[in-house]
């Protein structure tokens, strides 16, 4: 079944188009990763599939309803960790999920039984009682994922999951966000090549809101003619111009 | 219906643990209006009236609920600073969930706020335990929705490094335009007027006038009354309008 498919989907900020007519299908259980530099028009699409900015043109279904139309029933099929670490600062690591489980509209056993799946899909009951705002930055931003899981989405869309993590945080996250592979869609955005390397199913690569290229890692390898999504990447945003 | 309850309940409970788990906010809202009550009292009330603690007291009370604009708007404006918002916004709640979770949490801080200056005041001065009290109490909660609002509004428009200078104009327009500090007979007639027409200083008057007892109730309780609840339903309508407009980007 198609998990996302988008139709035209823009959006124009002033005189700016962020997205430009994108047209993408992506299959339930696939890990999806957006790449592009700075400006690409990722985070954009992410907010407009998700629900939190209003699409200029164009639509896009999720599992089959509209983000025009039917934003309800979408907002119980996804959920989204941003690119920030979203959690809130003041209460312990347990206080979080059973907050975030609670607005989801699970019941009090419900809530409790979300906090031990999360706790060791995760493993934070070691910080369990800890004040999320005195974890360190891989524990926040692992909390910050976990969150998005909580309410069991169909459709997880991960912005910049690994951003300004050391790299041990980072690979840490990976093996997290591998589990979470074939459970449900995740669609990524990275700055990391290695991150979409390692993880994807399936790469796209936007650059000024288009986007230039779908496919697996063989079918960008075999495009570009480069052994590595870095260098298949650069020769695809730049056109050629920065090949080595 | 239940569900959006349970909701906002869920949000109201997550709001109080942050404010009170920021000792900063107790010290504002709590420890440093409550120094200044007693100091003011020991150091003017023989000098003037104005400090007497059936005056000083209530503007004491409403002079503590102008820092609620400043932690409400700090609430917010880090929740959105911190994505915190937006993650929520992909949940099933609606905009005025959010609203009245903020609003109903930050109403028990307004409550212990009006209980315990009046609780010391009346132990300084026992004259304060009167039939006005419950009254003063009560209508202090409606004062703190106008506070409250302006939170609310301010948290959704200024980012975290800004709302202690915008909130700072509602702080310092309670300490100045009350008249709670100073007489306000022999200001100009300009000044008297803008603070008539002003929530800041009817608030203060409202309640000391349920401290004092009501002779005239048209001046002494309607029209204050009035001019309160209607700034307060101005700033909510602006609060709503601004939240929901960052909560889904046209």
């Amino acid at each position: 079944m198609t998990a996302i498919r988008t139709t035209d989907l823009t959006k124009v900020y002033k005189d700016t188009v962020a997205v430009d007519r994108l047209n993408l299908e992506i299959e339930e259980g696939e890990l999806f990763s957006l790449l592009g530099v700075n400006g690409a028009g990722k985070t954009t699409t992410i907010k407009m599939l998700s629900t939190l900015t209003k699409p200029s043109f164009g639509d896009a279904e999720i599992m089959g309803h509209s983000i025009l139309s039917d934003q309800k029933n979408i907002k119980k099929l996804i959920d989204i960790s941003m690119q920030e670490t979203a959690i809130a600062r003041k209460l312990t690591v347990e206080e979080n999920i059973e907050f975030y489980a609670k607005l989801s509209g699970q019941t009090r056993d419900e809530a409790e039984q979300t906090k031990k799946t999360v706790f060791s899909d995760f493993g934070l009951d070691k910080v369990s009682k800890k004040q999320a705002s005195k974890l360190s930055g891989g524990w926040q931003r692992k909390l910050s994922i976990a969150l998005a899981l909580v309410t069991n989405p169909k459709v997880l869309f991960l912005d910049e999951p690994t951003l300004g993590l050391d790299v041990i945080a980072r690979r840490e996250l990976w093996k997290t966000i591998r589990q979470l592979k074939s459970k449900m869609t995740v669609i990524l955005t990275t700055h990391y090549m290695e991150e979409a390397e390692a993880l994807s199913d399936r790469i796209g690569i936007m650059k000024d809101g288009s986007l230039l290229f779908v496919g697996t890692k063989e079918e960008l390898y075999a495009k570009t003619g480069k052994t590595d999504v870095e260098n298949a990447f650069i020769s695809i945003v730049s056109g050629g111009e920065l090949n080595d | 219906m239940t569900r959006s309850f349970s909701r906002i309940q869920t949000l109201t409970k997550r709001n109080i643990k942050e404010i009170i788990r920021d000792p900063l906010s107790l010290v504002f809202m709590l420890a440093l209006p409550l120094f200044m009550e007693i100091l003011f009292y020991l150091i003017f009330h023989k000098l003037t009236a104005q400090f007497e603690m059936r005056y000083l007291a209530p503007g004491i009370v409403v002079f503590s609920q102008s820092f609620l604009t400043l932690f409400t708007g700090l609430l917010i404006s880090m929740d959105r600073k911190t994505s915190f918002l937006t993650r929520l916004y992909v949940s099933e709640a609606k905009p005025s969930e959010f609203i009245f979770g903020y609003a109903l949490s930050v109403i028990p801080l307004a409550l212990i706020q009006a209980v315990l200056f009046f609780l010391v005041g009346g132990i300084i001065d026992t004259s304060l335990f009167g039939a006005g009290i419950i009254p003063a109490i009560l209508l202090s909660l409606v004062s703190s929705l106008f506070f409250i609002a302006s939170g609310i509004l301010i948290g959704s428009l200024c980012n975290e490094k800004s709302i202690g200078g915008v909130s700072s104009i509602i702080i310092t327009g309670q300490s100045v335009l009350s008249g709670m500090w100073f007489p306000v007979e022999g200001l100009s007639p300009t000044v008297t007027t803008v603070m008539k027409v002003l929530p800041f200083k009817n608030a203060t008057m409202l309640i000391q006038n349920m401290i004092l007892g009501v002779s005239d109730v048209f001046s002494d309780f309607l029209v204050p009354s009035l001019i309160v609840l209607g700034y307060t339903v101005i700033m909510f309508i602006l609060a709503i309008l601004a939240f929901r407009s960052k909560m889904i980007e046209k």
